[in-house]
């Protein structure tokens, strides 16, 4: 009839009664452990060496970890797992802020990218990197919005300044340069080169005559 | 190839939820034991650590004050992700508690997140207990008779009466 067990879970004893008197008076028996520390010293400890990094899903230790705009750490999994259960209420579980996949922070410790980052499903949402602004004093604006640097007509009609006022503007402008892979860069260049030679020609042919 | 890849990222998807729930259930018997709350305890009831047994005093200052109440929850692999169902073992008349032990209270349904646990769902309960919500009663009569005066007498004869039928 009466049922006593002890077990040890990670480290620790537990005692159980037949589950009628199962929730027994935890407090008298902790404090009988042998290894238990006074109970300051162990809450300390426990809050400064592991509290701090520990995600809010799983409470252990954060693997893969994100942060949400409002300063919550989450493994990245676990966050992913929270926010497919409720697609239409994607809320951050400790305070309820608004969070979405765009809008948490990988957070890289040294060392961490030893791990292959497709063995952890589904993959972390990348960082955001914004490029440093070059000159913001000399940024010109009107000029090279275009999606493939300066445009054909800056050249042609306005002989040879025209060229040169537009690379000018087109230097300062402040958006990173585009990809060297694009085709239209490379057209570009190509154009680049082109008028760069007529406008030597004509230039030279001004001097002479 | 990438469809073993995905056999893989689902096998491994199964496994870890399965894994995040026991893992995280035996934290939070850790906490609770570490923590020392007052007036709350729960313990899981087997091996699985899936069935719990809790107990809450009821709060000071309340007309729930000096009794003990159990409480049955009950985890699912999906955990932490949806809410444990829980229940009162012993009788309670309360506007948010019915005949069965049916708990109304919003943050064990559609306002659940992950980051709830055992210990601040007790904690909440507890509270429920001396602040019930009477715009949603789950017990109308229990609703209508809160503002009475002789309400803790209406429930100390419902609790006894319970007491009694959980003992037959």
């Amino acid at each position: 009839m009466f049922d006593l067990s002890l077990s040890l879970i990670e480290g620790n004893l537990f005692l159980k009664y037949n589950h009628h008197h199962c929730c027994l008076d935890y407090h008298r028996f902790t404090i009988t452990m042998p290894n238990t520390e006074p109970e300051e010293a162990t809450r300390e400890n426990r809050e400064s060496n592991d509290g701090s990094f520990e995600c809010n899903i799983c409470l252990d230790t954060a693997k893969d970890a994100v942060v949400s705009m409002c300063g919550h750490l989450f493994c990245w999994p676990c966050l992913y797992q929270w926010l497919e259960t409720k697609p239409q209420r994607q809320v951050c579980p400790v305070c309820k802020a608004l969070i979405s996949r765009d809008k948490v922070t990988p957070i890289y410790g040294r060392g961490s990218s030893r791990r292959d980052p497709r063995d952890t499903l589904p993959p972390r949402p990348p960082g955001q990197r914004t490029e440093p602004e070059p000159h913001p004093s000399t940024s010109f604006p009107g000029f090279g919005f275009g999606d493939g640097g300066f445009h054909m007509s800056f050249g042609i009609g306005a002989f040879p300044f025209g060229y040169f006022s537009s690379t000018i503007f087109n230097f300062s402008d402040n958006r990173p340069a585009p990809s060297p892979s694009n085709p239209d860069y490379l057209e570009d260049a190509l154009l680049s080169k082109m008028f760069f030679f007529v406008a030597m020609i004509l230039l030279f042919y001004l001097l002479v005559a | 190839m990438s469809s073993t890849g995905e056999n893989r990222s689902s096998n491994s998807t199964r496994d870890s939820k399965a894994n995040i729930s026991s893992s995280r259930l035996r934290k939070e018997l850790m906490d609770l034991v570490m923590g020392r709350d007052k007036g709350i305890s729960a313990c899981p009831v087997d091996d699985t650590f899936f069935k719990w047994i809790a107990t809450i005093d009821g709060p000071n200052d309340t007309v729930y004050e000096n009794l003990k109440f159990k409480l049955s929850l009950k985890f699912t692999t999906q955990y932490p992700y949806v809410p444990p169902n829980i229940k009162f073992i012993s009788p309670c008349y309360h506007p948010n508690i019915d005949s069965s032990g049916n708990i109304c209270l919003d943050i064990l349904k559609d306002k659940w997140t992950a980051s709830y646990d055992v210990r601040s769902v007790l904690l909440s309960i507890q509270s429920l207990l001396g602040e019930p919500n009477l715009d949603d009663p789950l017990d109308p009569e229990a609703a209508a008779n809160w503002k009475k005066s002789d309400f803790k007498k209406i429930m100390l004869m419902h609790h006894a009466k319970g007491e009694k039928k959980s003992t037959q």
